[in-house]
């Protein structure tokens, strides 16, 4: 059985491991013991609760308790920019218009902008290839609403994602080329290095201060702002489905759209229920149709050893049946709390 | 011989038939009587008006060849450019880009829509027939409106400058304009200019044109040869401005990225080697002096009576007089006596 936790003290190990299968894009997994050692110390803190809420960084596990191998991580950052400039290109708009000539122009800008400092941050999502099916990435990837809804008075109100952005099958970034280079005069991967080892803002500071057209740059720059990478655009359909839209805030290396949304709209704190484990009562005639019941996503209620199963089976009056591997899965026995989403949104929701 | 001289009501014919000459890109004289007209009038009006400030006076001489009368060449000088508005271009700026933690350090070059050149005196509208390309007498027609100047400061102001028709190719398309205005005008360069009249100084250019700096690497290849590259026409023009004391690095035309020569007076040969003598008739040139003939631009002393010619005679630097030719007094307007600006070319 797969389950997601919170990350302890002793994975290190293991996380370094997987760490090493993450390519190049993914700047905040990378392969090194020391920022992932001091990494992992921060969210031990964190889910321990001995440093402040904006400081904390939540990171999950998905083990297979089969083998006790990692098969995934992935993480929510209580803050960003804080320590930091965290630094986005805002799209904006510019119209340049002349009645006595009769020209109206809208020219797309982009701002270098610390707009979303402040915000709640969901990142280092990375799944072993090994697992890369089924329900595994929705498993990982909609954990951390599920602890949101659990927990909404720890993250602030706004909630943000920065998707990895296009990239040619060569890793060219037509995005970086066209802009970046220009002002760095270095490699695309060597920038991506600096940012992993949170120099990120010192590369932003090389930016030019003022707003872009965005006409100056190549067509094949302009084409790829706010396009995702190839291998994340399934990712991404995952967290538009948890509420989650891209406002115009795009990464200023390789104009991977920010996604966001407001904890509060989150499908996950609308929906999400808390139940008591148990047995259910025989379903009458009118359940019974319900034969293949829905995915749901069922975790206990303890922030310091959050876990989460992917289960099948349904709440009903407010109860729900785990089988004893699950309530172990859980750390949960009868009568306990656990909190249910389903994992994928109801098609129609007024049934 | 050859006078450089105001304008005169009775150019105009001849005039007209010098602006019909095609060069697409180029703006030297309007295209029309009715401007060309109105061209004439300003300037007999601004050189007889009596000037506190600079302001939109606009001065335009031609250059006369005494033998058969006809007009060989234009050029003017506008007392204060963008008067009525502000006049706009883009600044060459480099923006320094350090990262001491990262060890970087390089530069960006941007260009930045300013109007500090408003207010400068600004010189256009040079042409010369084909003749003359190269002759001294384009270098006197060039040089006759700085040395007006000279006589008469405060019709002008301490700076100046020279704006140049940058690279078109054969169609009348400018790789400079279509990488950068046609994004914002959304139109030909040639219907721009068209549309603007030439102009650098109308709202529209700032409603229209980009607020923030355009960083240089981002044009294509082509825009950025053309910026700050002379159209051939202007190549005499360059030449003579360069050689003058103009410098060229600083500002590029907003439309087709050509070159803005501009300079403070006190840099500019005509104000720093001009002499101030009194003509005297020399009976017999060829006899003045031992020392090689030096050529000079000589001008009339008088401000209402503005004549450039160009004589050799001995160097002036240590006499207080300056022998010249009875012939070259007449075509001067100018009496045994009087004062006059010298030059050398």
């Amino acid at each position: 059985m797969l389950v997601v936790r919170a990350i302890q003290a002793d994975d290190l190990d293991a996380l370094y491991v997987m760490a090493t299968q993450v390519g190049s894009g993914m700047t905040t997994l990378k392969p090194d013991m020391k920022m992932m050692g001091d990494r992992l110390a921060i969210a031990v803190a964190s889910f321990a609760e001995t440093i402040a809420p904006e400081k904390r960084d939540y990171m999950f596990v998905m083990e297979d308790t089969d083998t006790g191998r990692l098969a995934g991580v992935c993480a929510i950052k209580g803050a960003v920019g804080l320590n930091e400039p965290f630094y986005n290109y805002r799209i904006g708009t510019l119209v340049h218009s002349s009645r006595e000539i009769d020209v109206f122009t809208r020219m797309e800008t982009l701002y270098l902008s610390n707009d979303l400092t402040g915000s709640t941050e969901l990142c280092s999502l990375f799944l072993h290839p090994d697992y890369r099916t089924g329900n595994n990435g929705k498993l990982l990837s909609k954990s951390r609403f599920l602890f949101i809804a659990q927990f909404p008075h720890l993250f602030t109100e706004k909630l943000i994602a920065e998707m990895r952005g296009y990239q040619e099958e060569s890793g060219r970034s037509p995005f970086y080329e066209g802009l970046g280079r220009h002002f760095f005069k270095m490699d695309f991967d060597h920038v991506d290095a600096l940012t992993a080892v949170g120099k990120k803002s010192f590369i932003a500071e090389l930016m030019p201060r003022q707003p872009l057209y965005v006409a100056y740059l190549p067509d094949d720059a302009q084409e790829v702002i706010g396009k995702v990478h190839t291998s994340t655009a399934p990712a991404r359909r995952l967290l538009e489905q948890e509420g989650l839209y891209f406002e115009g805030y795009v990464d200023i290396f390789d104009a991977g759209p920010v996604l966001q949304a407001r904890v509060s709209e989150l499908r996950a704190m609308r929906d999400s229920v808390l139940a008591h484990v148990g047995t259910t009562v025989a379903p009458d005639a009118a359940c019974a149709a319900v034969a293949d019941p829905e995915p749901l996503l069922v975790s206990n209620t303890a922030l310091h050893d959050f876990r989460m199963i992917l289960s099948q089976t349904a709440p009903v009056n407010g109860a729900v049946a785990l089988s004893a591997a699950e309530q172990d899965a859980l750390r949960c026995a009868d009568g306990d709390a656990v909190r249910t989403l389903s994992l994928n949104p109801r098609k129609n929701p007024h049934v | 011989m050859y006078v450089v001289r105001p304008v005169e009501l009775a150019d105009i014919d001849a005039l007209e038939a010098l602006a019909a000459v095609p060069m697409p890109g180029v703006h030297t004289l309007p295209k029309t009587r009715e401007k060309i007209l109105a061209m004439i009038e300003g300037s007999i009006a601004s050189f007889a008006a009596q000037v506190d400030i600079a302001s939109e006076e606009s001065y335009l001489l031609v250059l006369e060849n005494l033998a058969d009368r006809s007009i060989a060449g234009t050029a003017a000088i506008f007392a204060a450019a963008g008067s009525n508005g502000t006049y706009f271009s883009f600044r060459n700026d480099v923006i320094q880009q350090v990262s001491r933690d990262l060890n970087i350090s390089h530069s960006v070059h941007a260009l930045t829509l300013c109007s500090e050149l408003t207010g400068y005196s600004q010189l256009s509208s040079f042409y010369v027939g084909e003749r003359e390309q190269g002759t001294a007498e384009a270098a006197l027609l060039s040089r006759a409106r700085l040395m007006f100047a000279v006589l008469a400061p405060h019709r002008f102001s301490d700076r100046f400058f020279v704006p140049l028709a940058g690279v078109t190719d054969p169609g009348g398309g400018s790789p400079f304009w279509d990488a950068l205005g046609r994004k914002f005008f959304q139109m030909d360069f040639l219907d721009a200019e068209r549309v603007i009249g030439g102009a650098r100084n109308r709202t529209l250019i700032v409603e229209l044109m980009p607020h923030y700096p355009v960083y240089v690497p981002l044009l294509p290849g082509d825009a950025q040869a053309a910026m700050g590259q002379i159209h051939p026409s202007g190549e005499l023009a360059f030449n003579l401005l360069t050689a003058e004391g103009f410098e060229a690095d600083d500002y590029i035309d907003i439309f087709d990225g050509g070159p803005i020569l501009q300079a403070h007076k006190n840099s500019l040969r005509t104000f720093t080697g001009a002499l101030q003598r009194r003509a005297t008739v020399a009976l017999d040139a060829r006899d003045r002096g031992r020392e090689p003939p030096v050529r000079y631009a000589i001008s009339s002393g008088f401000e209402h009576n503005f004549r450039a010619v160009i004589a050799d005679c001995a160097a002036l630097e240590a006499q207080v007089t300056v022998g010249l030719p009875a012939e070259v007094l007449e075509t001067l307007n100018i009496a045994d006596g009087d004062t006059v600006i010298c030059v050398r070319l």
